[in-house]
């Protein structure tokens, strides 16, 4: 039950890392491709429906992560005081920034807000990277499970470069998005950047990758499968872009992401909170669930209540779907 | 500083801050989901009304998302022995929230403000009573959490000390926290009621938006006179019967009463020596506090001379939020009532003076929401769950005093700008009024 509990979690993260991925993706390149007000305007309308529910997948993944592992979410949450408050102080900075630019009339309100979002969301991805890239590296835990370090020793190389790893990815999937959702000369610079991403995508990714045999050598397991399937969806990904299947492509860089998300949870499992020092077993999900009886409750809970969002939130978005017109 | 009072300090302020929106929320969804339906019916006015209201529910619902994320937050990040130890229980209700009532609420705000001309008209309909779902829901669950803290059911202490959950019905199901929930919403409620009769008062008095105006005095004192007497009858009496039964020390000190007394009085006003164990200058009605309590006039109830000083919440705080609670829920019930009378004599919209009394009104309920929660929170101490865990050793053990003095300021810089902000934005939206806001809200569909 506690791998089910396990799959819960990484199935909500991972949607939030599809969906909100695109929103914050699009909201980090819209400096490079957007030139005038209206066209930032534009890509804000491209999100402004979706956003705010993207966002709730990683409330409510909170939420679940409470109740399926208390002690994880206590100790990770306390554990990491200051950079989670900051990452809380990014995203007010860019739910207001979304939410109000429109409410106000003048330009300079807009480029202020414009730019406030563009920096909150990129700093936000940023950090992302930089926890999931700790959370594979392993952390400074005591024997308690409750983190040791600074906040200095978690911007250690390695994270950083899953960070920057993950500016380049979402900065990909929301141009992808971009091309799917507008039309308009935006549309066409969001293509090219795009192709100029996936470049950047794959330099870095190798970088990563290098940087991670070196750190854990080669580990096979079932999990060695994974890599292979995140190849063939970032292939996939430029040859649509290429060949202008807007649809596809998106499908393709979605499917990528959860490819990767996929491999970062198969890394974790069986941890929650992998302990970088050898004699401190760090916290696994089974350490961290509490009983059966009350694991149960939540996992039923929270498994009925999301297979209900999906069906009603795929409908929903289908209706709020298709091209908006971007002039310059 | 100790941490335990920063972290205190912190999550007062928070969640104040924060509950500022959702007593909007709860209290103006109905009405949006109304016109919204009744503008789907070909009501032009209804139209500009669901544009207006939605438009000032959005910024509200925006201010009140970004401002909770940091309650959920804060569980883990200041609380997290507490969490640790309970989460099994509360972590329940919580994600609960989150899977069944955000989802629900944004992914349908996305289609009321985006999609008038995008989705079927019965959708967009339809949108306007998911949102309105989904608002109290989530008051619910955020409720239900709350009364478990209040008086725990449904868990089993296990041997390790983790509280366990044993059965998310009870929880769920516990007549605390439907009382509780039910008074939060009319609390709600009162407030919606009154902002709608507010400004629609602002208007008539500036002879603006004519009809529509009139419509807004007219259906928000209904709701604010209704509501207003559910808050005292039966939810408030309600409340009170269930603090009297399982948190007698807070009520002694909600009413300020130090010796156990027989026919004990209801003090109306007064203020509390705790010293001296005794009340200043209070106006007092003999043996109300016995009946309120027990319904006997004759029953004895007890003081807080009768525990220890220990288990005694701060008493002046507890004492005087109840006592603005109380005493403003009573003063909402004469100006409602005066207005619903004047309507009924169809004098209301020549009576300025009564127009006056509505726009001005409007802030009151806000601080009578807020009374109540610091009575319900402040009366609970010392405990974080009541008989379990005291709020002394729930706060994280990693996180030190100056950590959460600068989150605490922090927080407390980015509230004020968003206040500013907030303030601004919807005094803004008031000024351009409904007729204005119908236009703008159709040239901001994607095209």
């Amino acid at each position: 039950m506690s791998v089910a509990a396990f799959i819960v979690i990484a199935f909500m993260l991972a949607t939030y890392v599809v969906l909100d991925g695109y929103d914050l993706g699009v909201a980090a390149i819209v400096p490079f491709v957007a030139r005038s007000d209206r066209e930032r305007e534009g890509a804000m309308r491209a999100i402004g429906p979706f956003w705010n529910g993207n966002e709730v997948w990683l409330i409510a993944a909170g939420g679940a992560l409470f109740a399926l592992f208390p002690q994880a979410y206590a100790s990770a949450f306390s554990g990491f005081y200051l950079p989670l408050i900051i990452v809380l102080w990014l995203l007010m900075g860019r739910g207001i920034a979304m939410e109000l630019r429109g409410h106000f009339p003048s330009e300079i309100w807009h480029t202020f807000w414009d730019t406030c979002f563009a920096i909150s969301s990129a700093l936000l991805i940023l950090l992302f990277g930089v926890a999931l890239g700790n959370l594979l590296h392993g952390l400074p835990l005591d024997p308690h499970g409750y983190f040791v370090g600074t906040f200095a020793r978690l911007l250690n190389p390695y994270a950083l470069v899953v960070g920057v790893f993950a500016v380049a990815a979402l900065g990909l999937h929301g141009a992808v998005f971009l091309v799917m959702r507008t039309n308009g000369p935006l549309t066409e610079r969001a293509r090219a950047l795009a192709v100029r991403l996936w470049y950047i995508v794959l330099l870095w990714y190798a970088l990563a990758s290098v940087l991670s045999v070196v750190e854990h050598g080669v580990r096979l397991s079932w999990i060695s499968a994974i890599p292979l399937l995140t190849l063939v969806t970032f292939v996939w990904l430029l040859v649509e872009i290429r060949r202008g299947g807007e649809r596809r492509a998106f499908a393709a860089s979605s499917l990528w992401l959860l490819s990767l998300m996929l491999q970062a949870a198969g890394t974790l499992f069986p941890y929650l909170l992998p302990s970088l020092t050898p004699s401190i077993p760090g916290i696994s999900i089974y350490d961290a669930a509490p009983s059966p009886a009350a694991l149960a409750s939540a996992l039923t809970v929270s498994i009925v209540g999301l297979i209900a969002v999906v069906i009603y939130g795929t409908l929903v978005t289908r209706h709020l779907a298709g091209k908006l017109s971007v002039g310059e | 500083m100790s941490v335990v009072l920063a972290d205190r300090l912190q999550f007062a302020f928070t969640v104040m801050f924060h509950y500022l929106f959702p007593i909007t929320t709860m209290g103006l969804a109905p009405f949006v989901a109304f016109y919204t339906l009744k503008a789907q019916r070909g009501d032009a006015d209804a139209a500009k009304a669901a544009a207006f209201w939605t438009k000032i529910f959005a910024v509200n619902f925006a201010v009140g998302v970004v401002t909770g994320i940091p309650m959920e937050f804060q569980f883990g990040t200041n609380w997290a022995r507490f969490s640790a130890a309970s989460g099994s229980v509360i972590g329940q209700p919580l994600a609960m929230e989150g899977i069944y009532a955000f989802f629900l609420e944004s992914i349908f705000l996305g289609v009321l403000l985006y999609g008038k001309d995008r989705v079927a008209p019965a959708l967009h309909g339809v949108s306007g009573v998911c949102v309105w779902l989904g608002s109290w829901l989530s008051g619910f669950f955020i409720t239900a959490t709350d009364a478990w803290m209040q008086h725990p059911v449904g868990y089993a202490v296990g041997a390790d000390g983790r509280i366990e959950l044993t059965s998310l019905f009870a929880v769920l199901t516990s007549p605390f926290a439907w009382w509780q929930y039910v008074h939060v919403l009319a609390g709600a409620m009162v407030a919606g009621g009154f902002v709608v009769a507010g400004i629609g008062a602002y208007y008539v008095l500036s002879r603006r938006e004519d009809a529509l105006a009139r419509r807004f005095v007219q259906s928000g004192t209904i709701v604010a006179l209704v509501f207003s007497m559910l808050a005292i009858f039966p939810t408030g009496d309600r409340n009170s019967a269930n603090v009297t039964q399982y948190q007698p020390v807070k009520l002694a000190a909600m009413e300020g009463l130090f010796a156990s007394t027989n026919g004990a009085p209801l003090a109306i006003i007064g203020m509390p020596d705790v010293h001296a164990r005794t009340i200043l200058d209070p106006v007092f009605v003999p043996d109300i506090l016995s009946f309120l309590a027990y319904g006997n006039f004759n029953a004895n109830v007890k003081g807080l001379n009768a525990y220890a000083t220990e288990l005694w919440p701060p008493v002046e705080l507890t004492y005087y939020a109840y006592h603005v609670m109380v005493g403003l829920g009573t003063i909402f019930v004469s100006i409602a009532g005066v207005a619903v009378l004047w309507m009924w004599r169809k004098r209301l919209f020549e009576a300025r003076w009564v127009l006056w009394l509505l726009l001005l009104a409007m802030p009151f309920p806000y601080i009578a929401n807020e009374a109540g929660w610091v009575t319900t929170e402040v009366g609970r101490q010392p405990w974080i769950i009541y008989g379990l865990m005291k709020t002394a050793h729930a706060a994280s053990p990693t996180v030190v005093t100056g950590e959460t003095i600068f989150t605490l300021l922090g927080f407390a810089g980015m509230y004020f700008m968003l206040g500013v902000l907030f303030l601004y934005l919807t005094l803004r939206e008031i000024g351009l009024g409904p007729s204005a806001s119908a236009l703008a809200h159709g040239a901001e569909l994607p095209a």
